[in-house]
């Protein structure tokens, strides 16, 4: 896992990645003359799974659209499997598979019925596609179940029918949108299983975007961040997930005091909501909390570990390694 | 995350076996490694999957209902003549090729374009599928040529069929080669007008029916202009026979004449006259009260029909080139 150093923008793009999965390069998506959804992105993508992170209309979709070939970007390039995004769509899209986030199946035709068209769709002759089809129901959980209308199901296998029908291609890379989107605990579990299974055994490369990462982050072997269509990060999950570790302490009162002294012993507490947040080096860390609360006499009520929100995250860790400050975002990164 | 806690999530199997709902078994992911449709090739697929879909196979029993009602009910002259003509030997055939029954096929059609052109393109729209599609080796002019293919095969075989049935009816009452022979070119005739009113109606149809995703709404944004236009047509023609009287001797006034251009079937009408030197065959309509009047601008009659097809197609084709995906 190599990550380039950020360069400042107006550096020269970089080079062509070989064995990259996806590469952006200056990539800019304009909607009209005010609306910027993408804004010089330049980012590598090796396979595996990689978490696609960001807030709502962060540029995520736009992205996906323009990696589809469904959308022209205004300026830059983007490559998919080796193939232009912008001339070689229809070779992208038979080596795509695509999981839209919104609902998108017909509720009065079997799950079978659809999946077996879909495959036809997707270039597959009649007899491959009902055999591509049961398998990829299978793969996901649907059995008996794959006769009856998709009308009657539960939001879990609706939405195990959307990533069976990006499965039947037998793509090489799956573009997964909000692939958790209204599902429960449970059901969000069982779909985060299927997808690392999906990358793992069966060997296509996943590209989830998600604006949770807590939640994609147990499956993703990369993550790329975006923020208001430019690149905030892009890391091994492994850094990223490090770096983003903190403690919350809450104390009824005397959080000044706490604060310079967290300050004098080493630590960079920041005041954050009611509490003190301050960056989880390690087991020590707590100690140094626990010792100053005592000695300050102070009533301690709550210690909590936890993570900064996506914004944060990477914009408030300027020192971790690799990361890009958000006066940097055009450097390129380069994840493998 | 922990790397044993990631180690566990990638190994889901060994612990979803155990639970009962929703388990995932391990049975192996099979490559396809064999040949691939082209591009022509998934958008005949697609076509054929519209086609059924037409006519409600594919769906429930419930989506087959009106279709073949309709048909049927399309059916039902010719199978009269057949039924005539076998009980009364000594006389001719009772209904044209070319006309068939002008006023049932346009009621028929008018009802079965805008039940059925909804269920080609509508029902995609309002299931937000065209993302599915458009996310596959499929343009953005393959998916409308695709449906437009569907839907003018469907209304063809709504309007040749039973032209067949009643060539069928006709010539086993015939003796001769030659009876036979006139038989069949009127039959060619007959088809080819027929393809007229299918292409027509069909890329009209579709491009009503594709500017909402709403089934009722579609079935109304096909149906009440098909429909009013069909009225209106109707009237202006009378109205104008009668307000302006004829502008020349033995012409009918500008107004009557050129009110058949407002409606669809009014200018298939229009455009048969035209084509046939005004008068029909010597078979008997079955029903002239549809009888268009076009005095001396047939001319118009033909060039409305081209310039409304091409606009109709344009249109449709040009719905899905910014119909938003994903």
């Amino acid at each position: 896992m190599i990550t380039q150093p950020s360069t400042p923008a107006g550096a020269s793009a970089p080079q062509h990645v070989r064995g990259a999965v996806i590469e952006a390069r200056n990539l800019t998506k304009r909607y009209g003359p005010t609306v910027t959804a993408l804004d010089q992105l330049n980012v590598a993508v090796g396979p595996g799974i990689t978490g696609l992170i960001g807030a709502n209309g962060a540029g995520k979709s736009t992205l996906i659209k323009i990696l589809l070939g469904l959308l022209m970007p205004t300026s830059g390039q983007a490559r998919v499997l080796g193939h232009d995004c912008a001339s070689d769509g229809f070779a992208i899209r038979t080596l795509t598979g695509y999981m839209p986030e919104h609902d998108c199946l017909p509720p009065d035709v079997t799950a079978t019925e659809f999946v077996t068209h879909l495959g036809r769709m997707s270039g597959l002759p009649a007899t491959a596609a009902r055999e591509r089809a049961a398998d990829s129901l299978r793969h996901v959980g649907l059995y008996e179940e794959r006769y009856r209308q998709i009308g009657t199901y539960s939001t879990g296998m609706k939405q195990r029918v959307k990533l069976a029908q990006a499965l039947v291609g037998d793509p090489r890379l799956l573009l997964l949108d909000e692939p958790t989107n209204g599902l429960d605990p449970a059901g969000r579990t069982a779909m985060l299983d299927l997808i690392a299974r999906i990358g793992s055994e069966f060997g296509i490369s996943i590209l989830v975007a998600s604006h949770l990462l807590g939640e994609i982050e147990q499956i993703c072997d990369n993550l790329v961040a975006i923020d208001a269509g430019r690149l905030l990060r892009a890391d091994s999950i492994s850094s990223v997930t490090q770096a983003s570790a903190a403690l919350l302490v809450e104390v009824d009162e005397g959080t000044e005091l706490l604060l310079a002294e967290l300050s004098r012993r080493g630590l960079a507490p920041v005041a954050y909501q009611r509490g003190l947040l301050i960056e989880l080096a390690g087991e020590q860390t707590y100690d140094v909390v626990r010792d100053s609360v005592a000695d300050l006499g102070l009533p301690l009520s709550r210690m909590e570990q936890r993570r900064h929100r996506i914004e944060e995250l990477f914009r408030e860790d300027p020192a971790a390694p690799g990361s890009t400050v958000p006066g940097q975002t055009t450097g390129a990164a380069n994840v493998s | 995350m922990s790397a044993d806690a990631k180690a566990a999530a990638r190994q889901p199997t060994t612990a979803a076996n155990d639970s009962s709902a929703g388990v995932i078994h391990n049975i192996g992911y099979r490559r396809y490694d064999g040949a691939r449709l082209g591009r022509a090739q998934i958008v005949r697929a697609l076509m054929w999957h519209s086609l059924r879909g037409a006519f409600g196979f594919g769906r429930g029993a419930k989506a087959k209902i009106f279709p073949v009602l309709l048909f049927g009910l399309m059916c039902l002259p010719a199978a009269v003549n057949a039924v005539a003509l076998a009980t009364n030997p000594g006389g001719g055939p009772i209904i044209s090729y070319d006309g068939y029954v002008p006023s049932l096929r346009a009621i028929v059609m008018l009802v079965f374009v805008a039940l059925q052109a909804p269920n080609v393109v509508s029902t995609d729209l309002r299931n937000h599928t065209l993302p599915l599609y458009f996310a596959r080796p499929i343009g953005r002019i393959d998916y409308p040529l695709a449906k437009l293919g569907a839907f003018v095969l469907a209304c063809l075989a709504m309007i040749e069929i039973p032209l067949l049935v009643l060539y069928v009816g006709n010539v086993t009452q015939q003796h001769g080669a030659s009876a036979v022979w006139e038989q069949t070119r009127q039959l060619g005739s007959g088809l080819l007008y027929g393809a007229a009113w299918a292409v027509l109606l069909a890329s009209i149809g579709l491009l009503l029916a594709s500017l909402t995703g709403r089934r009722v709404f579609a079935i109304c944004a096909v149906g009440i202009p098909l429909f009013f236009t069909y009225i209106l047509a109707n009237v202006i023609t009378h109205i104008g026979q009668i307000a302006y009287g004829p502008a020349a001797f033995g012409q009918p006034s500008k107004v009557a004449s050129l009110a058949g251009l407002i409606s669809p079937f009014t200018l298939l009408g229009g455009m048969l006259h035209w084509l046939q030197g005004s008068e029909a065959t010597g078979l008997i309509r079955a029903n002239d009260l549809q009888r268009v009047i076009i005095g001396n601008y047939g001319w118009a009659y033909g060039l409305v029909f081209v310039l409304l097809l091409i606009a109709a197609v344009g249109g449709l084709i040009a719905r899905y080139q910014k119909v938003g995906v994903a």
